[in-house]
């Protein structure tokens, strides 16, 4: 034990640092050719050679859509931001725009969504690593994350909102001059980002979700909620009469479903969701939910 | 004596210079630690990381340097209350242990933050209110209008979380204090009673001192958790360093540059804490 050969130590030395360069300055982009099924098969019952991409490659029409093969698909939901994606109260599912589009689109394709509860908190690494077919939950498309991860065609415009409790006296402008006056949002959202812009950083508080950022709204332990006017919406009728929005602070925001970069669900959604448009099925959907009026 | 014999006996037999002999996991660690700092000085993405953050570690020690001393008082008197034969004392400080101890510390603060606070803040506005409206004189008009308007943002988010992990870690210190007593020979308690001294002066000079020295390890390594715990109140959205780490990486997508500089910043810290433990328990054994 005490004679551990020189070589030895040199060799397991160098190993060490090898593995610590290599995990040190790895570079994200690395990881996107790394194939999405690494990880899929602890996810879903399904086997693994559900991804056949040679045979979808060239879509089997079925009623002019791409045809999935009945493939299952994991759908990340937060299942924390109204009117996307909930908890209903009663019987504890999720509820929410996203459920009823990801499953009329899988209708039109034909696949089985299979809907898992993700944490918002890094969701942008772990799509990139492939670890969900499809990321559903009111995504703003950005430049940045488009670099990461792929995005289907907007499906809807929104803008963002200050939500304030119902007692709140000062505008927009007011609200920002005034150095006591505290802001929260969700950590890694676009509004997140906005806040940023509009107020400065100390004043604004990043939550791990939405719903904690408006129970501290409700507390008084921040004055307003930078949030998307959908999602504001959500939570006014989920706090009927406690909360109101007093303006605006951009408005062309566009939304979109997020997968894994190169992934073959795109192209189908993407079909899926312009035939929804056009037959007016997302439209009755977006009703449902108050995306639209 | 016999400990002293002990460590006399030579731990290992001097045969001269060898590689395993050598402090090789403090080379290791040193080597890492180069190459972080190396990372940091020449990598432009380390550098801002590192920037971003560095803030963060003035808060996290902010929050474990309040923290835990006001967790040591607690434990101090709970760990007495808990040894003492005072049946009602002995029964709040149990079960402040056993409740806190089998909580999660995450849901104690979530719970200490947006649950206690709260109520805490609407009774006293409600004492104030009724104050106002029962009494005339003018120094209690004062004082009932100041409760009365004591508004939530006067106990921060970062305060409520110090309260929180002072609460919890209370519970650990409790019993480190009460096993540091109990471990101190009954008869010399007995000896400094019948020598007339009280209860409370025999604790004070005889007991405490002695037992202070035998647990400050397990304090020290206390003190060492508190500040790895202090991550958690990122849930409260306070800029600590977990918490820039989080906003780091969700803004720049870049994992490992945020987690590594996280992780070397709190190694730091915590190496450079569990050496100055290390220092003042070799300083007090040398008065044993």
């Amino acid at each position: 034990m005490r004679r551990i050969k020189l070589p030895t130590f040199m060799f397991i030395l160098s190993l060490l640092v090898i593995i610590i360069i290599t995990s040190g300055c790895g570079q994200p982009a690395t990881q996107v050719s790394e194939p999405p099924a690494t990880k899929a098969p602890v996810a879903t019952e399904a086997p693994p050679p559900t991804k056949a991409p040679v045979e979808t490659q060239p879509p089997a029409e079925t009623g002019g859509f791409p045809n999935l093969g009945g493939k299952t698909i994991t759908v990340a939901v937060e299942n924390a931001y109204p009117p996307f994606n909930m908890i209903d109260e009663t019987s504890g599912q999720g509820k929410g725009w996203d459920y009823d589009a990801v499953t009329e689109i899988c209708k039109r394709v034909n696949c089985v969504p299979e809907f898992k509860q993700a944490a918002w908190d890094g969701i942008f690494p772990a799509m990139q690593a492939g670890e969900f077919d499809m990321l559903a939950d009111g995504v703003t498309i950005t430049d940045e994350r488009k670099q990461i991860v792929d995005f289907s065609m907007p499906y809807v415009i929104v803008g963002q909102v200050l939500l304030t409790r119902i007692d709140e006296t000062a505008t927009v402008d007011e609200f920002k001059a005034d150095p006591n006056r505290l802001v929260a949002t969700q950590i890694g959202t676009t509004n997140e980002i906005v806040a940023k812009e509009n107020f400065p950083t100390e004043r604004v508080k990043s939550f791990e979700d939405f719903p904690a950022a408006v129970l501290a709204l409700l507390s008084n332990d921040v004055d307003a909620v930078v949030i998307d006017n959908l999602s504001a919406n959500g939570f006014m009728s989920e706090n009927e009469g406690k909360l109101k929005i007093v303006g605006q602070l951009t408005s062309d925001e566009q939304l979109g479903f997020v997968f894994p970069p190169g992934s073959e669900l795109t192209a189908a959604v993407d079909a899926a969701l312009k035939s929804m448009q056009e037959d007016g099925t997302l439209e009755t959907i977006n009703k449902t939910w108050g995306l639209s009026q | 004596m016999q400990e002293s014999q002990a460590r006399t006996l030579p731990s290992r037999p001097e045969t001269g210079y060898s590689v395993a002999s050598l402090p090789w996991w403090a080379i290791l660690l040193g080597a890492t630690a180069l190459l972080l700092i190396y990372l940091i000085l020449s990598d432009a993405n380390y550098r801002e990381t590192f920037l971003f953050l560095k803030n963060g570690v003035v808060v996290t020690l902010r929050i474990t340097m309040i923290a835990f001393p006001i967790s040591t008082v607690i434990g101090l008197f709970v760990g007495l209350a808990r040894t003492s034969k005072n049946v009602f004392f002995y029964t709040v400080a149990t079960i402040y242990v056993e409740v806190i101890r089998g909580i999660p510390l995450v849901v104690l603060i979530l719970m200490i933050a947006f649950g206690f606070v709260p109520i805490f803040i609407e009774v006293t506005n409600a004492i104030g209110a009724w104050g106002l409206a029962t009494f005339q004189a003018e120094v209690l008009v004062n004082f009932f209008s100041a409760l009365e308007s004591y508004s939530i943002r006067s106990i921060s988010l970062e305060l409520r979380g110090v309260i929180a992990l002072a609460i919890g870690y209370g519970a650990f210190e409790a019993e480190v204090f009460r096993a540091g007593i109990q471990s101190i020979g009954r008869g010399q308690m007995e000896a400094a009673r019948s020598l007339g001294m009280s209860y409370f002066l025999a604790m004070r000079l005889i007991i405490l001192p002695q037992a202070v020295r035998r647990i400050l390890p397990p304090l020290g390594n206390d003190f060492i958790a508190l500040l790895k715990d202090s991550s958690l109140i990122t849930v409260l959205a306070v800029n600590e360093l977990t918490q820039l780490t989080r906003i780091r990486r969700a803004s720049t997508f870049r994992v490992m540059e945020a987690f590594n500089v996280a992780a070397f910043l709190y190694l730091s810290m915590t190496l450079v804490l569990s050496a100055a433990v290390r220092l003042l328990e070799r300083r007090l054994k040398i008065v044993e």
